[in-house]
């Protein structure tokens, strides 16, 4: 595995171990596989984005990890070595759909305090929702309400909304999909900056190859109906990453070519 | 509310049109363009609205159907709101009821109106009956919308919070059902009203509906249009209550929705 520009806290033990994971959907002409016995691994601290076309169940197998959706019987989606059943602590998922992801009758920071109101005493959780708000960004917004905030906005209070939970796991399905190219690269780069800031683990999904490739540490190709692992591919970049120098370098463009040549564009 | 919103929401044209419709009725009926032995001008109306309320009579008729009105939305509120956050979380609830409810909601309260009549005889209590009947219809249909209504993405997220079933209803399906109950309840206010008069120029003798037909079997057509207009004044009163009392409770976002 890629061990260039490791981020800190990265120490290389198994997050998700998944030698297997099966999916069926019911639909109405009876079950329909969705994934067909993917295996694959996400080690501690790394940053993994599954890419494929789109309808190939990306988001599916995200929302198996995330514990949203149970797979098939026969299927090992392990946690920590524990069977994930159920969204397992630790683990956050961050949407697509920003505007529907948030609570409009809440402010900022009360929606970033969200999943930390309960457990944390007052002046820890102001502590937690300020520092959250600040690492998107957004900490003189935080008495606004987020109706009023931009759609890239609107995706870093999102962001902040996970990060107060000081999770181990980011689950991101397609987080900037809908967001203009400009913002992409900021929030791209933001991302970058938390995932090496606090050594989260990230599970990205997009179907932006660029995208996956310039974020990630593996770039894990799903394909096929039902769906399988098409192929496997280290990025061999060094970290930080810059929006041009990284495009520009060897190892991006090398890992970029195996990604196209792995669905099948090039 | 400062002096120049409250200017910035009447509208001005709006109230001039009305008030040239009213003289346009006065002129017609003292020109003698229209010549009905029982409609009189707009200002006898008012000379006699006056009389009424000196005597005490408006008022006290006022009183009762706006009394009976508000019981009503209450206990309407109380039913609707429930049996639709019911309906909304429990799929087996809504599997079993929702056929039924459905047949019944086709029916217009008011076809009850001759039964209530029946069932209960002259009484407030039939007044009542079809007051909350008619009310929580409104607001079981919005608040199950509501509660049905939440974003998928808001359930997944309260699910990857590790919510449990008791705080995601506290926390995101109540609050994301606000905007759907606020407009319930504020047609089943305007629905209360209605009925409650309803019921009173048939059953209950008592209250504005029933004070209304007694002119009018009199033969006293001022009377009964100081009635008619005394319950168009209750209608936009409580109307505007309701709003400006939304308007102070929940923040402008909210109010948007609704």
């Amino acid at each position: 595995m890629s061990d260039q520009g490791a981020a800190p806290g990265q120490q290389g033990g198994v997050c998700f171990h998944c030698p297997c994971v099966e999916v069926a959907l019911p639909t109405d002409e009876g079950p329909r596989t969705i994934l067909a016995g993917l295996g694959f691994d996400i080690h501690v601290g790394e940053f993994v984005s599954l890419v494929g076309r789109s309808g190939t169940g990306k988001t599916t197998l995200l929302r198996v990890l995330g514990g949203l959706l149970a797979p098939d019987p026969g299927s090992t989606v392990l946690f920590d070595g524990v069977p994930v059943k159920g969204p397992p602590e630790g683990v956050v998922m961050v949407f697509q759909n920003y505007g529907s992801s948030l609570l409009p009758w809440r402010t900022l920071e009360k929606n970033v305090a969200l999943g930390i109101e309960d457990d944390l005493g007052k002046e820890e959780q102001r502590e937690r929702v300020r520092w959250a708000l600040q690492m998107v960004g957004l900490a003189d917004r935080a008495q606004d309400y987020p109706w009023r905030l931009s759609g890239g906005m609107q995706q870093r209070l999102q962001i902040a909304r996970a990060l107060a939970m000081r999770p181990s796991v980011l689950l991101m399905d397609e987080p900037f999909g809908a967001l203009d190219a400009m913002t992409r690269g900021e929030l791209e780069d933001e991302l970058l900056a938390v995932h090496e800031a606090t050594g989260t683990t990230v599970v990205f999904v997009t179907h932006d190859i660029d995208e996956a490739v310039y974020l990630s540490d593996r770039v894990l190709v799903i394909q096929g109906s039902p769906a399988t692992l098409g192929a496997e591919i280290p990025v061999e970049c060094d970290r930080p990453r810059h929006q041009i120098k990284t495009k520009e370098s060897e190892g991006f463009l090398k890992a970029r070519q195996a990604v196209y040549e792995a669905i099948g564009v090039a | 509310m400062s002096p120049s919103t409250v200017r910035a929401r009447i509208n001005g044209v709006g109230l001039l049109t009305a008030l040239g419709l009213v003289a346009l009725w006065e002129a017609a009926v003292r020109s003698g363009v229209l010549v009905y032995q029982y409609l009189p001008a707009p200002t006898p109306v008012l000379a006699s609205a006056g009389e009424l309320i000196a005597s005490g009579e408006l008022p006290a008729n006022v009183l009762h159907t706006l009394t009976v009105t508000l019981i009503g939305w209450v206990a309407a509120g109380v039913i609707g709101i429930g049996l639709g956050v019911l309906l909304g979380l429990s799929q087996t609830a809504y599997r079993y009821s929702i056929t039924s409810f459905e047949v019944l909601r086709a029916i217009p309260p008011i076809t009850f109106v001759p039964a209530a009549l029946l069932i209960f005889g002259f009484s407030l209590r039939m007044e009542l009956v079809i007051v909350v009947y008619a009310g929580a219809w409104p607001l079981l249909i919005n608040t199950l919308g509501g509660a049905r209504g939440v974003p998928a993405e808001l359930l997944d997220t309260a699910r990857m919070l590790r919510m449990s079933r008791a705080t995601t209803i506290r926390k995101i399906i109540l609050p994301a059902a606000t905007p759907a109950i606020v407009v319930g309840l504020r047609l089943a206010l305007s629905m209360c009203l209605v009925l409650a008069v309803v019921a009173e120029m048939v059953g209950n003798p008592a209250g504005l509906g029933n004070a209304l037909v007694r002119a009018q079997r009199a033969l006293q057509p001022e009377q009964m249009f100081a009635y008619v207009l005394a319950a168009g004044v209750l209608g936009v009163t409580l109307n505007g209550l309701f709003r400006s009392t939304v308007g102070a409770l929940l923040p402008a976002s909210r109010q948007a929705q609704a």
